[in-house]
This record gives structure tokens, sequence and C-alpha cells, in this order.
């Protein structure tokens, strides 16, 4: 989250954190496809959206919501219905 | 669960609390009013704009906005938190409430026990009807006596203050009547259902 | 979803740890460097970032991320923060860390925004306010390392005594003749300055910049109207989207 708790966009690769406790791979450098458009593009450059509540990731092409990820005391959800391949 | 270490001198720069029991717990005071979405701001033409409120296939009643704005119009001050955890008091909001919805299409009660905010894009939230009922819901067009701003869900956005701020939908377009609870984008990915801050109900499970 | 490829290497397991300030570093008027000690730090590459995460006595909490200013080769680990006024933690981290606090830290996180020597090809790198940061690790790796591709580093500020690392990069510049440092001032400039004023335009990017054909590896750091607008920019220029990688950091700077 910037400074003054403004939530502007900002890019996938600040959402590395919240997904490298998720994934084992370092999915910021991964190429995904959007499952809406088919555009493949890196993670760490997808649009990231309200970071201060988790993590929605954007096709940067589409702007869809490729993958959403959120970080709770009870557990760490993921969802990647908007995503085709993933390839790390 | 190990405590986390203290940073020596480190303390909230938020102003401090003189109305501690219009926060809840866990929440801060912000004189900001902080921009959180979940997608780009829309941009909205006023012409284009319309608003529905909806049942199963049917539409209960839909309105532009010369027509929504001649519906009667409500005034409140309230308090607003978000689950990021602020909080900001006594801000000013104008719109339509919930109950004045129903009675434009002539609904003696409401078609179904929950509501499914939609708003432009994606976004959606659920809420209970009860809890949209007696002034308890609006959608507001004004904030301190002027349009909203886009980044603040301008032209229309749902209001519920006395839930977490999410289910308050920015860009909302249409009430979806629902029989059955389903649920809306953050409460399908991990945050509590209902959202009630005084409960500190933030999370699932919480 | 189908089935994933496992050939990278792992990622390692994030876990909180202590970082200790060993020392500070006044960059500018509003612009500090902390070097950090850290017992198990297992390295980096120059463009990862870092979270923090500062606890008050009344349990508050706040965590930020701020990308790692120095290269892998030195010992300490450098971030660099700029006040934000009515900022929660940069205040704190600029006007009271001492040296000897610790806080927490956990990292190096972001594989993507990376660079490093092994990668071939003119390095362009474009910079507004304290987005010089992971772009001042690569250009330290490269410089440790003694690489000799052509870089360029253009870099937006203020003003001339906002420029953060200015005595660094003109030293960097001086033993390096394939480093160019392109500086343009956006409100006050210099008596006397004939430098370039105003934010990064088409023209500048056009007339300093690597042209399209030498296919550089582009990094834009910096707040996100400019990084947009630079991005933009490039792409009407020619760049290819693909070869440019960016890293916002939302209105204010980081």
């Amino acid at each position: 989250m910037t400074e003054k708790g403004l939530d502007f966009v900002l890019d996938g690769n600040a959402a590395a954190g919240l997904l490298q406790e998720i994934f084992a791979l370092d999915i910021t450098a991964a190429q995904i496809q959007c499952e809406a458009c088919g555009s493949t593009m890196a993670v760490g450059s997808l649009r990231l959206y309200a970071a201060s509540m988790g993590a929605v990731l954007r096709c940067t092409h589409c702007d869809r919501i490729v993958m959403r990820a959120v970080h709770t005391p009870h557990g760490r959800w993921l969802e990647m219905a908007g995503a085709g391949c993933v390839r790390f | 669960m190990e405590e986390a270490p203290i940073s020596r001198g480190f303390r909230s720069r938020r102003p401090e609390q003189t109305t501690k029991n219009r926060v809840p717990p866990g929440q801060y005071v912000t004189t900001d009013f902080p921009v959180l979405s979940a997608g780009p701001t829309p941009q909205i033409k006023l012409e284009n704009w319309t608003f529905a409120l909806q049942f199963g296939g049917s539409l209960l009643g839909k309105w532009n906005w010369a027509e929504f704005e001649v519906l009667p119009q409500t005034m409140i001050k309230t308090d607003i938190h978000c689950v990021t955890k602020w909080s900001k008091l006594d801000t000013t909001w104008q719109g339509v409430t919930f109950d004045d919805l129903l009675k434009a299409v002539g609904a003696a009660k409401p078609a179904a026990a929950y509501v499914m905010a939609h708003s432009e894009g994606d976004y959606t939230t659920n809420l209970p009807v009860a809890d949209l009922v007696a002034g308890q819901g609006m959608v507001a067009t004004r904030y301190e006596g002027l349009p909203i701003p886009p980044a603040h869900g301008g032209p229309a956005r749902l209001l519920v203050p006395h839930l977490y701020f999410w289910k308050s939908a920015k860009w909302v377009r249409r009430l979806r009547f629902m029989e059955k609870d389903e649920r809306g984008f953050w409460e399908s990915l991990g945050y509590h259902n209902y959202g009630d801050p005084w409960k500190e109900q933030r999370y699932d499970g919480d | 979803m189908t089935a994933i490829e496992t050939a990278a290497a792992p990622a390692r397991r994030l876990e909180w740890q202590l970082a200790e300030v060993r020392e500070i570093v006044v960059e500018t008027p509003r612009v500090k460097s902390l070097l950090l000690h850290l017992n198990s730090w297992r390295g980096h590459l120059p463009g990862q970032h870092v979270d923090i995460r500062l606890t008050g006595d009344d349990g508050y909490q706040a965590q930020r991320s701020y990308s790692i200013a120095s290269p892998p080769e030195d010992e300490l680990l450098a971030l660099t923060v700029e006040l934000v006024d009515d900022g929660e933690v940069s205040p704190y981290l600029i006007d009271d860390l001492r040296i000897g606090d610790r806080f927490e830290l956990r990292g190096p996180i972001g594989g993507y925004f990376v660079w490093t020597v092994a990668t071939r090809g003119p390095l362009w790198l474009l910079a507004g306010g304290s987005g010089i940061a992971p772009l001042m690790a690569m250009l330290r790796h490269r410089a440790r390392r003694k690489v000799r591709a052509p870089a360029l580093l253009l870099y937006s500020s203020r003003s001339l005594e906002d420029v953060i690392y200015r005595e660094e990069l003109d030293a960097m510049m001086r033993r390096d003749p394939d480093l160019r440092v392109v500086n343009t001032l956006t409100r006050k400039q210099p008596e006397g300055w004939t430098g370039h004023r105003g934010r990064i335009d088409k023209a500048l990017l056009a007339e300093a910049g690597f042209p399209p054909a030498q296919n550089p590896k582009v990094y834009v750091c910096g707040p996100t109207p400019l990084v947009e607008d630079v991005s933009r920019l490039l792409v009407e220029l020619g760049h290819d989207p693909l070869t440019i990688k960016t890293e916002r950091f939302g209105p204010t700077g980081g």
C-alpha cells in the first residue's frame, strides 16, 4: 500500500509479497494468459488494484480480472478463474 | 502466535481519537478520504447512466439520471468504516433511500430477502434487505454537498454505513433481489459475508 | 487452469526477520538511505524490493514496500526512503529512526522487475523522484561487475537538490564512458542550467534515448502518472511493450 493510503493502480510486481506466500515458485516472472482475450503477459506486469485489501490483478490489454488474492488471518485465498495457462 | 517485535518509538500518526465510542474496534480515525478500487475508475456520462431494481428476469424499476434526481432526496451525516482500518467521522451524503426506491416502484415490501449490488465493471457486493430498509441504505449522489467524484464512486454509489465500507458499492448500477444469499466480489474471496465493524467482522471466520 | 510446469527454481520462502539500522545516509533534504544488517539474508537481484513492518507499543502495525537500492555485491542492504507529508511510515523512518534500531523486514520480493549483468543489450532506465531506488541497485551492480554495454539513465526530479545520488551518479559517469545520465528538472532549475527542464516528454525520449532498433531493455520506475506517460510515449516511439518493465510507486513516489 502506498504512503498516503491512496490505492492507485500499481504493477503486479507489487503483489509479489502476497503471491509469494501462496506460490512455491516466483509467480511474478511467470507468463499468464488472460482467459477473456487470450493475451499472455508477465504476472509482474499485470495492473494491480486494491492492494490494501489483497490483490486484484487485471489484464493489461482488456482490463478483465486475471487473478485475485487475499491474505486473511484464517487463510489465504486465491482465485484464478480469469487465467488460462501459467508458465513459470 | 508470537508477538511482532515493537519498533521503538513508532506510533500511528492518525489523529488522536477523542470520539472513542464512535470508532469500532481496530479502527483509526482519518481526516483523509482514501480511495480504494478493485478496478479502473469508470468514466460514466450522466446521459448514459441508468439505475435499476431487478428481481429474477423482471425489472422492478429503472431510472435515468433526470428521473433519479427527482425522487425523494434524503441527507444524512454518518461515520464510515473501511475494513483496511480507517474510519471517517461526520461524512455527509445525499441520495435516495432504499425505502424510497421501493415506494417509487410501488412495492409494499421487498421482493426477496437479499440483494446483490452490481456496479459498473465487475464489482458486486451482497447484503440482507433487512440492512437496507428503515433508512439504513441509500443510493447516494452527493458527498459534502457536491456530486460524488468518480474516484469515490460517482455519479452514484450505494451507501450502507453501518457495515464495512466495501459494502457501499461504488458506481452502483442495479440492485438485484435474491431469494438466497450469494457472495459478492470480496465476500467470495475471504472477506466476511456480513461485515459488522462493531463485531470486527472483517474476514470469513471472524 | 491447465497444469503448471515446474522448471524454474523455487522462490525462497518469505519469512519476517529483523533488520538492524547500521548507517543512515542523508541523500537530499527529504530523502535518506537506511543501511541495514540482516542475520539471514540470502542475497537479492537488482530491482527487487522488500516489505517492512513496524509495530507500535499499542499493537498498531503498518506495512510498506521499499525497493532495495544496494547491489547484491554490498554487505548492507540499502533502502532509500522519501519523506511523504502526512505519511504514516516515512516520517518515522526519516525523522525518528536511529542507528541500532530494528524493524521487521521480509524479502527479497519480485522476480519480474529485475536486471542483472547476465542480460544482454543496452540498458535504459527511466526514473521519477524516488523511483530511482531499484534502478540504482541495477547501476551499482553494473558498476561493480564492470560491464561495458551501453546504459542510459533518464532521471526526472523536481530540482537539482532533489536529485538523489547525484554525486555518485556523476562519479559513475566519469569512470564509465558507456554510461550516460541525463537529468531533467521539473520545478526549479539552478541559474545557468543548460540541462533539460520539465517532465520527460516524447522529444526528450527521442533525442536522448536508444532507438527501438537497438532493442534496449527498458525499466521505468516512479510515480504512477509518470510511469504511465513514459511507457505510452515509448510505445508511440516504436518500442516493443514487451521490452518495457514498469514499477509504479503509486501517487507519491513511494
